[in-house]
């Protein structure tokens, strides 16, 4: 990359690489954040939302961005400085170093190691420490129920997750996130002249329909926000947190969904893949699309009780992702 | 080894965001010393006692049984990923598959004992109990 050799050339090449992507998701963040996600919100419930800064109310996200970072930083009384300080940090990390293996099309795919699917599991599964760190150090009561919260929703759906997304490298046969898209593009069939590439969905849309529930319990979106519940615990591990930190905490679990959309897109929708359209765009229209689907879940699912929810985890989702599992094993061997 | 520098590099630039954007903050954010608006969070109420209280040992038990089945995923990949090329050579079916289904096996037979034994049921407390409004 750039003419450059040896280790200088990779560390100049990775960071310039790392600063694209990481400005691609700040810059999806800020939209979604602010903007998109008012205005989706207000779509569902018949009403106009921000519309008077700029066109469609598009500078509202530079004024929001002006507003929480001037806004004074309260720290509350008894928290526990260094952990309620490093949480918002470690929210924001994980979401973000995730994204060092995931293909986004047209060149844009910083490292492919071989281990990827593994790594981008890992990375996102941190992000649960940094809600813990946050819900335990604020010296709330809310604070601490919404930390538990987190921790008991993430280890019950992380299981169903990882064990799904086992099901797709059974088929693929490999953990590298290049091959897995690679295998998808193979025609599944051709019907009427038009060829049905070989997605993880089309070829088990059960298991996708598994990994896209136990993805929104594991990034805390609704029906499964119990983290945050607003109307039962005030803000769940984030009451205490305001001006950047709040920010921080915010932009974190935002990444967080678009980095659930985007393994779900790598791992099930066929990565870049489309027509006409150059790759990129189409993997970050995949990425939307989940965006969307968590928001009309937001406004159309009620929330399930703690008991409900992890009961459906540890009884439901884990037999089934495991029934799942052996099927695809049976199923590869005897097509194979 | 390029991969895991690149891989370092956005954990550098990960770091830096967040670092930056605090940065950015303290130089513009007001600083305003009244010890009011410290007082920890509850609703409007004066804050009584402390947040590190007792809570429900069933945060626990999921924990237990959490580690247990991560360990197992842990050793389910591998198998995953040498499955289809293994098959693709030629050996046979029943000798990939057969280790897996008695080490599932086992696993299903821990998960059985642990549902019979109420692990993975929701422990109400008997005030909750008391205070429920449903049947």
């Amino acid at each position: 990359m750039l003419g450059l050799d040896g280790v200088v050339g990779a560390v100049v090449g990775g960071l310039i690489g790392a600063f694209i992507i990481a400005n691609v998701m700040l810059t999806t963040t800020a939209i979604a954040g602010p903007w998109a996600k008012r205005k989706i919100t207000a779509s569902f419930t018949d009403r106009i939302a921000v519309n008077r800064v700029g066109p469609f109310g598009l500078l509202i996200i530079v004024a929001d961005a002006v507003r929480l970072l001037s806004k004074e930083l309260i720290v509350p009384d008894g928290v526990d400085r260094p952990a309620w300080d490093l949480a918002p940090i470690v929210i924001t990390f994980s979401a973000l170093i995730g994204f060092a293996v995931i293909p986004f099309g047209s060149g844009l795919h910083l490292a492919d190691p071989e281990t990827g699917v593994v790594f981008v599991f890992a990375a996102a599964s941190i992000a649960s420490i940094g809600v813990v760190m946050a819900g335990y150090a604020s010296n709330n009561k809310y604070s601490l129920l919404g930390g538990l919260r987190a921790i008991a929703s993430n280890i019950a759906y992380e299981i169903p997750l990882i064990v799904t997304a086992a099901s797709v490298v059974i088929f693929a046969g490999t953990l590298q996130m290049s091959e897995i898209v690679a295998v998808q593009r193979q025609p599944l069939v051709t019907f009427a002249g038009v060829t049905i590439p070989q997605w993880f969905a089309i070829v088990n849309p059960f298991a996708f329909a598994l990994f896209t529930l136990a993805n929104l319990a594991e990034i805390g979106r609704n029906p499964f926000d119990l983290p945050e519940a607003p109307t039962e615990i005030v803000a769940g591990f984030q009451t205490e947190y305001s001006s950047v930190y709040f920010v921080l905490l915010y932009l974190g679990e935002f990444i967080h969904i678009f980095l659930g959309g985007a393994i779900a897109a790598t791992l099930f929708l066929g990565g870049p893949a489309g027509p006409v359209l150059p790759g990129f765009v189409w993997f970050y229209l995949k990425m939307w699309a989940f965006f969307l689907f968590t928001q009309w879940a937001r406004s159309a699912v009620p929330r399930l009780r703690i008991d409900q929810f992890l009961n459906a985890g540890w009884k439901g989702m884990l037999v089934l992702s495991f029934a799942n599992l052996a099927l695809t094993a049976i199923l590869v061997g005897v097509i194979v | 080894m390029n991969q895991w520098i690149a891989v370092g590099a956005l954990g550098v630039v990960a770091v830096g965001i967040p670092l930056g954007m605090m940065a950015a903050s303290a130089m513009l954010r007001p600083t305003v010393p009244e010890q009011g608006k410290a007082a920890t969070y509850e609703s409007g109420e004066v804050p009584t006692g402390t947040a590190r209280v007792q809570f429900n040992i069933q945060y626990y038990m999921i924990a237990l049984l959490f580690v247990i089945f991560d360990v197992e995923t842990v050793l389910i990949f591998p198998w995953t990923v040498i499955y289809r090329p293994a098959l693709e050579e030629g050996v046979s079916l029943a000798a990939v598959l057969a280790p897996m289904f008695v080490f599932l096996g086992v696993l299903v037979v821990g998960l059985v004992y642990a549902w019979r034994n109420g692990a993975v049921e929701w422990v109400e407390s008997p005030r909750a109990q008391r205070q429920k409004t449903e049947s």
